[in-house]
């Protein structure tokens, strides 16, 4: 038996900072059109919850007995970052969602209601006049109304 | 075509930026956002009303063949979802 052991490092906590960083890093994915957008909330969310189960294991290891584990304070450091991390993807998560029901806005097969606004060049522009025929004397099928939250 | 809330000017910068050829129109009181009930209270920022995303493909009768309300303003509809709408319009 030899006379010193080695105490293990805590991966724990590391491994707690990567779920976290890439819960945050899932952000970015939806700046490069990537596939799957819808299920990349959720993905971030979880990957949250997976930080914090290491976070806490990590932790635990380090505080609590028998404590063989060594990296006390680089563990206590690396966690507070990981949950810095973990809060802003999480408060991400539900701030995007928070959104209205819009419950009275136009369904498929109800009339779009009509409107006026100034376009860029401050110039009224109506719902009736995008059907307006286009220089070709061809009129538009459809109109797509993007809706956007502008302040970009 | 888009509306938001932005000024004239403001859009216009995005659109050059962009090199966006739609129109783009300006609800500076939000009144037509909230004719289509798309009024996100203290949305933008500073506490700012803004329009919630969402996406109607509107046929010449003016009837809605297509709708988009995203649950999660980092997912918006993708311009192929939006084209097979178009394409399967009468």
């Amino acid at each position: 038996m030899p006379d010193v052991i080695e105490k293990p490092s805590n991966s724990a906590v590391w491994w707690g900072f990567v779920f976290a960083l890439s819960a945050m890093l899932c952000n970015a994915v939806f700046f490069i059109n990537a596939p799957a957008q819808r299920s990349i909330p959720w993905l971030s969310l979880l990957l949250a919850v997976v930080a914090l189960i290491f976070v806490g294991r990590g932790l635990w290891r380090v505080f609590a007995p028998p404590r063989i584990y060594r990296g006390r304070i680089l563990s206590a450091i690396l966690s507070i970052f990981s949950l810095l991390l973990v809060a802003v993807a999480v408060f991400a998560f539900f701030s995007a969602r928070a959104l209205p029901v819009s419950a009275g806005a136009p369904q498929v097969g109800q009339k779009a209601p009509d409107f006026t606004l100034a376009d860029t060049t401050g110039r009224p522009v109506s719902l009736d006049q995008l059907f307006a025929p286009a220089a070709d004397s061809t009129s538009p099928k459809a109109v797509l109304l993007i809706f956007y939250r502008g302040y970009w | 075509m888009a509306i938001s809330v932005d000024a004239p000017e403001i859009s216009r910068d995005l659109s050059k930026k962009a090199g966006y050829n739609f129109t783009i129109l300006s609800d500076p009181n939000a009144e037509v956002i909230r004719r289509y009930d798309l009024l996100h209270v203290g949305g933008g920022p500073d506490g700012h009303d803004i329009a919630r995303p969402a996406e109607f493909l509107v046929d010449s009768s003016k009837v809605v063949r297509w709708v988009n309300f995203t649950e999660d303003i980092r997912v918006r509809a993708k311009a192929d979802e939006m084209l097979a709408a178009a394409k399967g319009m009468p």
